[in-house]
């Protein structure tokens, strides 16, 4: 364990855990917006950004990305300090510039008093932040299906090439960890659109409701061991028939007892 | 682990209090989420299951899930769902062969039973004592050297 100060209250930390970590486990805000659980810290974002200095820095102090920075012995932490929220700010200003419309940048650059950017818009911007968590997820997960192409002002996300990627399987990790909800996808209850591609939905036996797609359930049958027909019913089918099932032993034992 | 939670369907009347009290133990924000368990007709005349997560050996959800959010407890034993790490891809809840990972629609979330950290509600509130904590007697020999 190691002991730090963050705002001014002593608190302990578990070795090699991130800054980020503690400050939330004492219930600090900050935002953070390119960390998600479910991948390894990237520091892509920087609004995570906190000052940090020590009692024999001799005042010198310097600004780290929180997510990124394990925590120190007798670091001190201050994670709303006026140079803190100026980075912040600035950060959120330029983000503005590129996602004007992107309502979770629009939200938090008016928390901290931004309504209009002071940059200049860039010409045809979208809603991606550049944040990485899409195409993190998406390796993690063992896809490998999109990744960031291109440079400065034109670096996006895509599939390789810009073509329907071969490797993706429809789950669509990547739309739900979006923090702007850019990558867009359909859903009509049979098909699965995402990325130019179309997916089939698999449909239950028993109740015709859909539930994943077809790749999405041959990836997991192939390479997680999941039993092939676990995939033929939806939730709702299994649970009736395990109740029918415990049932009819409980009814034999009923028999018994009679 | 000294307790396991035991479904005794002989006993469920099918009146579906523990299905409340489950959904109010897991409310998100002051508003109740999807309970983990339902009491289900079984087609025999007056008997019902209460049907709820089997906290599986090798269980089909946490084997579905790519990004490892499905990790068993080593102090409950039940398999915990971390829905700081879960991306919502569905694969859990399509897995599970006893339909027991379950989307919550209203508070985008997929849950699933976790034994309410060592003490599940549903057992304090079912009227027959249908779900109980029941201590593990020790019945197992030591093993010869
Ligand atoms: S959710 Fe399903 S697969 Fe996972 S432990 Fe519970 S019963 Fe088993
Ligand atoms: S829905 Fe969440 S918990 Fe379930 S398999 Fe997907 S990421 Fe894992
Ligand atoms: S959350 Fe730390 S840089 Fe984005």
């Amino acid at each position: 364990m190691v002991t730090l100060t963050i705002n001014g209250k002593l608190v302990r930390a578990r070795e090699g855990e991130m800054l980020l970590d503690a400050i939330r486990r004492e219930g600090i805000e900050i935002p953070a917006t390119c960390q998600h659980e479910a991948v390894e810290p990237y520091g892509a974002c920087r609004l995570c950004t906190v000052e940090i200095t020590k009692a024999d820095w001799g005042g010198w102090k310097n600004h780290v990305t929180s997510c990124l920075y394990p925590v120190q012995e007798g670091l001190i932490v201050s994670t709303h300090s006026e140079d803190v929220i100026r980075i912040r700010k600035t950060i959120l200003d330029l983000f503005l510039a590129r996602c004007p419309n992107a309502e979770l940048i629009q939200n938090m650059a008016a928390e901290y008093g931004i309504t209009r950017t002071s940059y200049e818009e860039v010409p045809d911007g979208n809603d991606c932040i550049l944040c990485g968590l899409c195409t993190r997820v998406c390796d993690k997960m063992g896809f490998q299906a999109i990744s960031t192409v291109g440079r400065g002002h034109g670096k996006e996300v895509a599939p390789p090439l810009g073509e329907a990627p071969p490797d993706c399987v429809g789950c669509l990790a990547c739309a739900q960890i979006c923090p702007t909800n850019y990558i867009k996808f359909t859903d009509d209850g049979t098909t699965r659109t995402i990325w130019g591609r179309e997916f089939e939905l698999v449909k239950c036996e028993t109740t015709g409701q859909p539930t994943i797609t077809k790749e999405f359930a041959a990836y997991l049958v192939k390479h997680r061991n999941i039993p092939e027909d676990y995939f033929t019913r939806c939730d709702s089918a299994h649970r009736e028939e395990l109740a029918k099932t415990m049932g009819r032993i409980t009814h034999w034992g009923r028999q018994e007892e009679a | 682990m000294n307790y396991r939670f035991v479904v005794k369907p002989e006993l469920c009347i099918g009146c579906r209090t523990c299905e409340l009290a489950c959904s109010f133990a897991h409310s998100v924000n002051g508003k109740p989420g999807r309970s983990r368990i339902y009491p289900l007709g079984t087609g025999h005349k007056e008997l019902w299951v209460p049907v709820v997560c089997l906290q599986c050996e090798d269980p089909a959800c946490a084997r579905s899930c790519l990004v490892d959010a499905i990790t068993r407890n080593p102090e409950t034993g039940a398999m915990d769902l971390d829905a700081e790490r879960c991306v919502r891809c569905m694969a859990c809840v399509a897995a599970c062969p006893f339909g027991c990972s379950l989307h919550d629609a209203n508070h985008q979330m997929v849950v699933k039973c976790d034994l309410c950290g060592g003490d599940p509600v549903c057992a304090h509130f079912c009227p027959t004592k249908a779900l109980v904590l029941e201590p593990i007697v020790q019945q197992k020999k030591k093993k010869s050297a």
